[in-house]
Formats: C-alpha cells, sequence, structure tokens
C-alpha cells in the first residue's frame, strides 16, 4: 500500500519547552494521581514491575522510569501486514495512510435521515472502500457498526468477516462482549492482522472487559491502539493543554501495560478527543480546537518516537454540505501537516452516527489532494525553470506549447475523481451535476466492476463460516442473544445471496 | 500599548512558527532564480514615465520594446526598505488595519454576479443587493478590510462605470478599508472620493503574465506615491500556460512580475506600505480554464509565502477564495478552506475567503456569512493553545481523580472552555433528535437568519455626512462625463445609466 | 425572618449563582444555627437553581454554569437534610428517580450529567453506577419507591440492553409503577418507542425536562 511520505518538517503548534511541561505534567499525573484499572491480573503484573498499587482502589501509580523505558521499548516504526502483501504498511516515522471513519448507521441522501443498512449494502460499501485509491485501512465498526436482523451482540464478528471477505487491505476489530476471541482466530485463519483498541474511561480509568481485550491482542501478537476518548471539559480539563495531560496519562498507562504484557508490542497513540458542546452535552465535532489538540498531540507522541493515529474528521452536520467539507477538511489538513501517521476520513457523517459510501468517494479526493501536499515540491533547475522563463518571455509569450509543461503539469496537479471540474457552461448542459451527483456515480461503477483482490480460498471462508457459528453458539448459551433474535438472524442467515461477498 | 493601536483591526496573532514548505536553501534558490529573471530576461513595462524612473536608477531600459531589466541590489534595497508591517486608517478608527508580521487578518473574494441559492443560476446584482452585501461585510468580524467590487456594479451601469459607483457603495456602506483598482485608471476617481471623506485605501496595481505591466496598473504606483497610499500589488499567473508548469517556476514568475511594482514604489517613495497578492492557479489542461481549488494553489501559496516572509513584505492569500464548485456544497467548502488554511499556518498576512462561490463569477452575503466562521476557525487556530500551570492544570486532575470524577462543574471549566472553543455562529450544532425537530436546518439555514439579521440591525458607523455624500456625487459626475467624452461609454449605455440614475433618484444634471 | 435569617437565605442564594460549594455549605449550617426551616432553605436554592436553568435556556448560560451550580446546592443539601431529619420533617421532593448506565456499558459521564441536574432540579436520584443489571434496576426501585427509572447505553452493542430491563420490569409486575426515560448518543425516539420506553431525549437539559413533564402527569 502507497501511502504518501510527508517530505517536509511537520507543522509545529508547541515549543520544544512546552512539549517538555506538558511530558513533565503527564509524568505527574502518572506518578501521583495514578491510573485505575479493574483488572487484578494486570495490577500484579503493575506490581510485579515496580510500579505503586493500592488494591482497594485499584488505583497504578507510575514510576518516571518505567514510562520512559516503555515508550523506548515501543518501536517507532513497524511493518503491519495485511491480507494481501502488497496492501502491507509501515507506521511512524514520515508517512501518512488514510483510513475510512465509520458511523452507526447509513443515511438517506434525500432525507438525510439515518436508518439501519442492510447486509448487502454493508458489503457493497466494504466493496467501496476497497475499490477506493486512498483508503488504505479499513478499520472496525466500517463501514458501520452493523447492519439489519443481526443481534447487536454479533455485530463486531459480522462485521470483520464482512471486511475480511470483501477487501484485502488492513482492518481492524474492536471489542465486546469478548468477541476479541473471535476475531482473533478469523484474522489469523486469513492470515491477516489485526489492531485493536484500548480505550481508556476517561478520566484515567480501564475497565475490565477493556483490560482483558488487550491482554489477549497483545498475546496474539497484534497491534495495540491505546486511546483516550476524553471530553474536554467533562472528561478532561476544559483546557487543550490539560486535555493532553490526562489524555496522554491515559495512553501512557496503556502503552506502559502493552510493554510489560509483551515487550516490543507494536503500538500506535490515538487521539479520539473531543471538546464538549457545552449546550447539548454531546462532543463538538468538527470544531476548530480538535485540529489544536491533534497538531499537539502528534508533535508530542512523535517527541516520544512513537506512530500516531488521528485526525478524526467527524463534522457535526448531518448531511453532505458546505458546513461538512470546512469541518472535515480542517480536521484533515491539520492532521495530515501535524504529522499523523494514519487519518480517519473517508465516508463519515455527522459524529460517530452516520457514514455514507458516497461520502467516502467524494473524502477519498481529500486524502488525495493532502497526501499530495506532503510530497511536496521539487526544487531544481528543472523546476525553477529560469531557462525556460526566458525562452517565453514577457506577453505574448507563453507556456502551453513548452514540452517542460507537458511533463510537469501532470506531476505536480492533482485530479480529483469526484469533483466539478467543469465550466460554467459546461455544467449547465450536463446537468447542473455538483459532487454528490458525481460521487454517487462513481460509487456505483466501483459497486459494479471491482473486486476484491484476492479473494478468500475456499477453505479460508469455511473457517470464517465456522467461527462465526461458534461465535453465535456462544452467545446463544450465555444468553445475549435473544429467541426472537436468534430467529430473525436466522432467516438472515438463510436468505439467497448470503453473505453477499 | 495606546487606545488607539488597541482599537484598530489586528487580526489574529499567529503564535507559532509558519510552516515551512522548503528548505532555507531551496528558498535561497528560488530567490536567486528570481533575480536572475528580472537581470536578464527583464519585464516589459508599458508606461514611459516608469521606464525614466528605472532608467535613472541604474535599470537597463529599452525605450523601444519596453523591457526594463533590474540589478540585482537595487531589487534587495527596494524590498528592504518596504516595512514589515504598518497600520491603513479607516473612516472609523476602530476599523483601521493592521497587516503584517504575525497578525492574520482575512476580507472578502470578489463575485460578478449574485447566485441565486435555488437554481445556483447567476444574475447581475440590483443596486440594493450590492448595498446589502457591503453591508453584511461591514459587519462581519472576520472581515478586516473589503476588496474591491464585491459583485461587479450593478444592473443598469455601464461597465466602465461599474466599479466606480461600487466603490461608491463600498465607501459610503463600509467604514472599512478597501481597495481601488487601476483599470482605466478609474483610482483617479475613486483615490479622491476617499480622500473626500477621509479614508485611505489600497491602491491596485496588477500584473499581467508573463512579465508585463500595462499602463493603468503602473499608474496606479504613481498615485498611490501622490496621495502616499499603501499598494497591495496582484499577480494572478497561470501554471502551465503564462507561467511555468512547476510550482517552483511559477513562484520565481509571480515574484519577478510583483517586484517591479515594489522597486517602481520605493525609488518614487522611499518606505512606501505594500503588500503583495497571490492568485496564480494552476491551469485545468482539459477546459483551459484555471484549475480553482486544485491543491497546487496550496502548495504554491505555501513556497510563495515562505519566500516573502524572508523578503519581510506582508503576503495576501487571494487564490485561497476560488473554487471550481457552482453550488455552496461540500465541494466549495473543502477548495476554499484548505488553501485558507494552509495560506495563514504558512505565513500570509491576510487571507481572502468571504463571500465567493464558483471562481470569480458568483459571490452571496450568505455565503460570507459561512466563511466568517470559516475565518474565525482558523483564526482560533493560528492563536495556537496556551501552556502555563493554570491551563495544565495538574493538581485539579488530581482532585477529580478516574471515574466517577468530571470535570464539568469545576470553576476551571466554567473559566477556560469559552477561550478555548470557537463556537460556531452559522452551522448546525444540534443532536440528530434536535436537528429534526429544527426542521432540519443546515448552515445555509442559519446564515440567512444571520444575513436577515444583520439587514435589519446593521447601521454603518459613522454613516457619511451630506457634504460627503455630496462631494463623492461630484466626482462620480465628473468621471461620468469624463469616460463619456473619451468614448468609454456609448449612447445606449448613457441613457440607460441616465434611467437608473433617476430611479435611484441620484439624476445627473 | 430575621434580618440575620435573610442575610443567610441570601448567601444560599448567592453559593448558587456564584458556584460556591464552600459558601453553601457554610450559609446551610448557618441556617440550621440560626433555626431557618430547612425546608424553606432548600427551596430558596431550587429557585435560584430554575433561575439558572432559565438562562441557560435563553443562551445565556451553559452546561458548565447548569453543573457547577447543582454541585453547589449538593454542598448544602446533606446538611439541610438531616436537619429535616431531626425536625421528623419530610420535604416532598418531585419524584424518586434510579438512574444507571446499563449492563455491559460503562459509559458515565452523559449519566452524570443527567443525575446532576434532577438532583438540582429537586429530584432524589439513587445513582447505582455503570454497568448495572436488570435485577439490580429492580431491586433499587423497589427498595426506594422510584417513580422513574433513568438508564444510559452509549453503544448499540448495550442499547438493547434497555429493553431487556423493561421487559423484566413487566416480568416483575412493576412496570406500570415507574416512567422510565433513555439515553445515549445512539438511541432515538424510534428505538425509544419501540422498546417500550416513556421517553428519550438527547440532551442533558433535556432529559430534565422530560422528566418534569412525564412525573406532572402522575
Amino acid at each position: 500500500m502507497k501511502g504518501f511520505v510527508r517530505n517536509m518538517k511537520p507543522l509545529d503548534v508547541l515549543t520544544g519547552e512546552q512539549i517538555e511541561q506538558i511530558h513533565s505534567a503527564t509524568l505527574h499525573v502518572l506518578r501521583k494521581t495514578g491510573v485505575r484499572f479493574d483488572s487484578k491480573r494486570a495490577l500484579q503484573l503493575f506490581e510485579k514491575n515496580g510500579c505503586m498499587v493500592d488494591h482497594d482502589t485499584n488505583r497504578v501509580r507510575f514510576p518516571e522510569g518505567l514510562v520512559e523505558e516503555c515508550l523506548r521499548r515501543a518501536p517507532s516504526r513497524f511493518h503491519v501486514r495485511a491480507r494481501n502483501p502488497n496492501n502491507d504498511m509501515v507506521w511512524g516515522g514520515n508517512t501518512i495512510y488514510f483510513q475510512a471513519l465509520s458511523g452507526t448507521r447509513t443515511v438517506d441522501l434525500d432525507t438525510w435521515e439515518p436508518r439501519t443498512p442492510t447486509r448487502k449494502e454493508y458489503y457493497d460499501a466494504v466493496t467501496v472502500l476497497d475499490g477506493l485509491g486512498h483508503v488504505a485501512i479499513v478499520p472496525w465498526y466500517t463501514p458501520w457498526f452493523g447492519f439489519k436482523h443481526i443481534p447487536p451482540v454479533m455485530a463486531m464478528p459480522e462485521g470483520l468477516a464482512a471486511r475480511l471477505r470483501n477487501t484485502s487491505k488492513f482492518t481492524c476489530a474492536g471489542y465486546s462482549m469478548g468477541c476479541e476471541v473471535f476475531n482473533i482466530q478469523m484474522a489469523q485463519a486469513v492470515g491477516a492482522e489485526l489492531r485493536t483498541m484500548m480505550a481508556a474511561s476517561p478520566p484515567l480509568t480501564f475497565y475490565e472487559e477493556t483490560i482483558d481485550a488487550a491482554f489477549r491482542i497483545v498475546e496474539a501478537g497484534f497491534v495495540l491502539l491505546p486511546t483516550s476518548g476524553c471530553v474536554y471539559g467533562g472528561t478532561a480539563p476544559a483546557t487543550i493543554a490539560g486535555s493532553l495531560v490526562s489524555g496522554n496519562a491515559e495512553i501512557i498507562a496503556g502503552l506502559v501495560f502493552a510493554q510489560l504484557v509483551r515487550p516490543g508490542t507494536r503500538v500506535i497513540a490515538q487521539d479520539f478527543s473531543f471538546p464538549q458542546n457545552m449546550r447539548t452535552g454531546a462532543p463538538a465535532f468538527g470544531s476548530i480546537e480538535i485540529s489544536l489538540h491533534q497538531a499537539a498531540f502528534n508533535q508530542i507522541w512523535h517527541s516520544y518516537g512513537i506512530p500516531t493515529d488521528g485526525g478524526v474528521c467527524y463534522p457535526n452536520s448531518k448531511k453532505i454540505d458546505y458546513q461538512a467539507g470546512y469541518e472535515k477538511a480542517i480536521i484533515a489538513a491539520i492532521g495530515a501537516l501535524s504529522g499523523t501517521n494514519t487519518l480517519w476520513i473517508q465516508g463519515a457523517m455527522y459524529g460517530e452516527l452516520a457514514f455514507h459510501p458516497v461520502q467516502a468517494v467524494i473524502d477519498d479526493d481529500i486524502a488525495g489532494m493532502l497526501g499530495r501536499f506532503l510530497e511536496g515540491i521539487h526544487v531544481n533547475d528543472e523546476t525553477l525553470a529560469v531557462k525556460v522563463i526566458d525562452e517565453v518571455g514577457p506577453i505574448p509569450g507563453h507556456y502551453l506549447n513548452q514540452p517542460h509543461t507537458r511533463k510537469w503539469w501532470k506531476q505536480e496537479q492533482f485530479i480529483p475523481s469526484a469533483s466539478d471540474r467543469l465550466t460554467h457552461s459546461e455544467w449547465l448542459k450536463q446537468g447542473k451535476k455538483d459532487c454528490i451527483e458525481i460521487a454517487k456515480e462513481r460509487c456505483e461503477a466501483i459497486c459494479n466492476t471491482h473486486k476484491v483482490d484476492p479473494p478468500l480460498t475456499e477453505s479460508q471462508e469455511q473457517d470464517l463460516e465456522r467461527i462465526l457459528k461458534e461465535a453465535r453458539e456462544h452467545y446463544r448459551k450465555k444468553e445475549l442473544l435473544s429467541a426472537i433474535e436468534w430467529e430473525e438472524y436466522q432467516k438472515d442467515l438463510a436468505s439467497p445471496g448470503y453473505p453477499y461477498s | 500599548m495606546i487606545k488607539e493601536e488597541v482599537m484598530a483591526l489586528r487580526g489574529f496573532l499567529r503564535r507559532f512558527k509558519p510552516f515551512e514548505l522548503i528548505t532555507e536553501e531551496q528558498v535561497e534558490q528560488i530567490h536567486e532564480g528570481t533575480l536572475d529573471v528580472l537581470a536578464e530576461s527583464g519585464v516589459k513595462i508599458y508606461n514611459d514615465e516608469a521606464l525614466k524612473v528605472f532608467k535613472k536608477n541604474g535599470c537597463t531600459v529599452d525605450f523601444d520594446t519596453k523591457l526594463v531589466r533590474f540589478p540585482p541590489a537595487l531589487v534587495e534595497e527596494c524590498l528592504r526598505k518596504c516595512p514589515s508591517s504598518f497600520r491603513v486608517k479607516a473612516r472609523n478608527p476602530d476599523h483601521d488595519l493592521i497587516l503584517g508580521l504575525d497578525h492574520v487578518v482575512f476580507f472578502n473574494f470578489p463575485g460578478r454576479d449574485i447566485v441565486d441559492l435555488k437554481t445556483w443560476e447567476s444574475r447581475p446584482p440590483s443596486r440594493q443587493e450590492h448595498i446589502d452585501l457591503v453591508t453584511v461585510l461591514d459587519a462581519l468580524p472576520t472581515v478586516h478590510f473589503i476588496n474591491n467590487y464585491p459583485y461587479f456594479g450593478y444592473r443598469g451601469i455601464p461597465e466602465n462605470m461599474k466599479e466606480m459607483e461600487g466603490a461608491a457603495i463600498r465607501l459610503a456602506h463600509s467604514t472599512k478599508v478597501t481597495m481601488e483598482i487601476a483599470n482605466n485608471d478609474i483610482d483617479r476617481f475613486t483615490f479622491r472620493m476617499a480622500k473626500a471623506i477621509s479614508t485611505e485605501l489600497f491602491a491596485n496595481p496588477n500584473t499581467s503574465s508573463p512579465l508585463t505591466c500595462y499602463t493603468d496598473q503602473t499608474n496606479a504606483c504613481f498615485l498611490a506615491a501622490e496621495y502616499d497610499l499603501p499598494s497591495m500589488i496582484w499577480d494572478g499567473a497561470t501554471a502551465g500556460s503564462t507561467a511555468p508548469a512547476s510550482i517552483a517556476g511559477a513562484v520565481i514568475t509571480s515574484s519577478a512580475e510583483l517586484i517591479p511594482y515594489i522597486v517602481l514604489l520605493q525609488l518614487l517613495k522611499p518606505g512606501a506600505r505594500v503588500a503583495v497578492a497571490n492568485l496564480a492557479l494552476p491551469q485545468n489542461m482539459k477546459t483551459g480554464a484555471p484549475a480553482f481549488g486544485d491543491i497546487c494553489v496550496s502548495l504554491h501559496l505555501a513556497a510563495f509565502n515562505q519566500v516573502w516572509r524572508k523578503y519581510g513584505i506582508p503576503t495576501v492569500a487571494s487564490s485561497s477564495g476560488v473554487s471550481n464548485s457552482k453550488v455552496i456544497g461540500f465541494q466549495l467548502a473543502y477548495e476554499k478552506t484548505i488553501p485558507s488554511l494552509i495560506a495563514a499556518i504558512s505565513g500570509a498576512s491576510a487571507v481572502q475567503i468571504h463571500s465567493s462561490v464558483y471562481g470569480e463569477i458568483t459571490s452571496h452575503p450568505v455565503q460570507a456569512i459561512l466563511d466568517d466562521d470559516i475565518a474565525a476557525m482558523i483564526g482560533r487556530f493560528v492563536e495556537g493553545l496556551e501552556v502555563s500551570e493554570d491551563s495544565l492544570a495538574v493538581d485539579l486532575i488530581n482532585k477529580v481523580g478516574p471515574i466517577p470524577g468530571h470535570f464539568l462543574g469545576q470553576a476551571h471549566t466554567r473559566r477556560w472552555w469559552n477561550r478555548e472553543q470557537y463556537v460556531t455562529e452559522s452551522a448546525d450544532r444540534l443532536t440528530y433528535p434536535e436537528w429534526k425537530n429544527a426542521g432540519k436546518k443546515n448552515d445555509i439555514d442559519y446564515a440567512k437568519e444571520r444575513m436577515e439579521q444583520i439587514l435589519s440591525t446593521h447601521t454603518v458607523q459613522p454613516p457619511l455626512t451630506q457634504s460627503e455624500e455630496e462631494e463623492i456625487e461630484k466626482i462620480l459626475h465628473e468621471a461620468r462625463e469624463y469616460f463619456r467624452n473619451e468614448g468609454f461609454i456609448s449612447s445606449s449605455e448613457w441613457q440607460e445609466y441616465m434611467k437608473t440614475l433617476q430611479e435611484e433618484g441620484r439624476a445627473q444634471e | 425572618m430575621t434580618a440575620e435569617q435573610k442575610g443567610i437565605i441570601d448567601n444560599l442564594r448567592k453559593a448558587i449563582f456564584e458556584y460556591n460549594v464552600d459558601l453553601a455549605q457554610e450559609s446551610a449550617k448557618e441556617a440550621v444555627e440560626k433555626g431557618i426551616d430547612p425546608i424553606e432553605a432548600l427551596n430558596a436554592m431550587t429557585v435560584a437553581i430554575k433561575e439558572i436553568g432559565d438562562a441557560f435556556g435563553k443562551g445565556e448560560l451553559w452546561l458548565p454554569d447548569l453543573v457547577g451550580a447543582s454541585d453547589a446546592m449538593q454542598g448544602a443539601t446533606p446538611v439541610l437534610e438531616d436537619e429535616m431529619k431531626r425536625r421528623g420533617v419530610h420535604r416532598e421532593s418531585l419524584g424518586v428517580v434510579v438512574a444507571g448506565t446499563v449492563f455491559g456499558d460503562i459509559h458515565s459521564i452523559g449519566k452524570t450529567m443527567v443525575t446532576t441536574l434532577l438532583t438540582a432540579a429537586g429530584y432524589r436520584v439513587e445513582d447505582l453506577g455503570v454497568n448495572v443489571k436488570a435485577e439490580v434496576f429492580i431491586e433499587a426501585i423497589k427498595k426506594h419507591g422510584a417513580d422513574m427509572l433513568a438508564m444510559s447505553a452509549l453503544m448499540t452493542t448495550t442499547m438493547t440492553e434497555q429493553e431487556k430491563v423493561i421487559d423484566a420490569l413487566k416480568k416483575e409486575g412493576i412496570r406500570e409503577r415507574v416512567k422510565v426515560m433513555i439515553g445515549g448518543a445512539a438511541v432515538t425516539d424510534e428505538f425509544a418507542e419501540e422498546i417500550g420506553a416513556d421517553g428519550y431525549d438527547p440532551t442533558a437539559p433535556g432529559a430534565v425536562e422530560l422528566a418534569r413533564k412525564l412525573l406532572e402527569k402522575q
């Protein structure tokens, strides 16, 4: 997977002294306040490695030396394996890859109202993401949290199966009700690696389910993504600097955990935090503070030598409109320029609640544009073109017929695939199509023509289905799957065209 | 700081080092290339007065071909003479403009016509619509000064008087600093209007690419010197047709085209206030039109800003304000926002963004209002984040502790959240159910409400006095007669014009 | 009321408007010492809370102000409630609410906002925390004589737990005894209707209004 290489120094919003101050404050919080880990096994692990553990309050306090040692242990660049080796990536340093960004439900593009997608829509959307040139990662919950007729407890495994079937790009899986057990098996069955998050519950808390899943993922040798989903003003201080301290303490705690379980674990640090909308109490998606936070986050974590995952481009707008455009573009541009190694953009609509493949097609252009920007410009005798300038001279001279132009315009420009590039009169004649209309056409074309490379082998498909069956039985036995849900599910499994891969 | 300083429109203060696209060495290479072009290839300047000034000061001048070659030492000296920051006086001192160094201001991008928000088709505006747009621009906090136009005149006005009538509207309905084009030397009249009402404005010499300066544009430099006005010099090359297709080469030609005006201005009046504006765009190699919104725009702006920051001269990002989208939608947003943001973080002093929809063809006050939020967001971003004991809040984090602790009720939160957050004015900030209950209002709906509110409550402060109004009308009268006599206005145009003026109650005797 | 007592009441109100927990607690203690009717003292603060709520509704104040005011009230409430117990008097609360985040879900900030605002508005809230099983909800409803059950679920995988709790209430024969209000980012009006909840609101202040509406009818 090509990704992009950033050929200039990243945007720095902090001075060296400010990074030191934030780092120092973070160490202080880890040392004095500590982090709560609701897991006996984790507490024992921390205590064994020199942390101060209070078993009554489950509070772990971290010595500075251990923290800095673990930051050093975590690799600063690492290889991740996709189902198709051509889609492998290297995370860290000055590379960037773009990834699709999920939403709970799909959206009707006329009424803009959300609804649960069907299984076919799910699989088709994965196909679109597999077909888009700048989607390098198809993460957890992508495209949607689940789809019709399946019980919520099976949403994660069914979603992962859909992704493993319809894309050979790198994918990820979340955890809930212990489903990571089945996720890991599915990934291993098709020779893919996974990235799974270890999400703190801010402030400064990790619950048992999270820790158990993290143990499993790290022991399986997969990539861990510790994250703080803090909301500044709610579950973190209202200041960007303070929320960085609190959030980073949570992420570092996760990173230390991973290094103690298995030294050298590949870790990528995620910034998934938002300011609080002080009117509604919801996160204020699309706000400018997200970008300030993100830029500072990237700078700090790169000073630690740890790859970063951020630039979570959720708009607050419910439509594919002007507001959504600027909200996503700002977060994406700042995330990219400040050096994030993976950036979430394609497909997301309002908050974490909506996704559409047509949106993904449009966003893929933004990804391509930013990737082009990060590649920078060549400055050499040929591009400085002083001789050509002299040759052309003033008006009536021009550059259109120059060999220099024929060579260089293609190298400099990025031509998007879903934007209106027509003149006014052409646009009127061709039906006044805007980017949404153009993207719809492109989306349909990808759906109709694109094939995953390689498709799963028959035995891989059998393995997936076997593991899914085990998961179904497992949840049924645990009564996490009701009789009514089971009946509906069975009907769906028996439908013609299942699974739609 | 004296009160006068505080009251001016300083814009936002960029609090971190500007983003650098290229290395110091590469900046040097571009600079050397620019000096080379000016010294060896030269620029054609169709203005004999200017040619004399250049000749007198050591340039090689060919009076037949109009080609001028500039010695590097003269170029560098004149660049050095330009102030790195300056004030422009407005009619209302609260609207004085401070440009340069770490100040980042925003302003509007013009569109010839008004766009219909349902059909997205365009038409010339009425006089009232022109006034309404200027009123909105006067009211918006992130419009720190107003470009010329912002529509191209209005219905019923002959071509040559469009901008002058527009200037009169701007001067009457806004006290923000504006600028005036030099086409057909109309600035001879508009500068007098500005003087009559005691406001400064920007002279606006434009380059012609490649490497050419025309008579009327060059005349603007003489006028600027005479009136002691600042100049905003505009370059608008198209990479691949009127500039090299390579971005590094296009930055050289942009710079080489802008510099002759700077040299002239400094020779006429050392220390003259100068800013340079960049409207360079790549060429759309399918249609032949400019490729508005292409990512090359951002690359060019970033490199250009870096080079000119070295010269210590304020730069203006203009190509940030144009998009290829005909509708107010997602594409328009990312095509305008990305270059505006990149310009601001890479060192631009002014960023052009408000009110433009498609290219330079359409504009709308609702769009200006939407862009007010983007400008404020970008402004908030460049102001950075505070890192201090108070903002790091370590003691508070310790006091709150893990769950069930939270920060919502803390005094620290109340004190800080509004300082950290910019709350958008014309955006949908609701949850799904609230949004449905509110009738699925989107950004355009909110912007329309804000527009209604501005138009019904905002008044220009202070309004022109009656004698000032009369003075402007007098100058317009002179201009009309002059252009009529020079043959710029046909009889049929004149008739229509007189009818229009009569309907407006401004009949010319 | 003496001038001194009036001064103390003023301080209680001041504590609310200045979000001052310490002042609220001190003034509550003083109120008890100076023989002020604890119910009157509580009512004075409730009025102040309502004024802040009105200012929020007008767009003049924000969530941190609401929560700050509620927290300040919590500085005074335990002192005044103790005094009420001592005097053997009973203040009519607007209702008893049992609240919690459902089983399998550990998100709490939304629930915390709602319970804080409900308390300030005059409801007695029993907050059961997170990851709460259906039987625990039922036990608490019975024990505290609850008028309302407020459930929070952030994730789609745990949303359906809310339906399970409602079914459990029916099985237990106590569904009619409580109004059920649900919340969480992924929850919708349709879902609330589908599972038989009495109401849903996406915002914390809205939840208080909803509680008022639902419980007024009783």
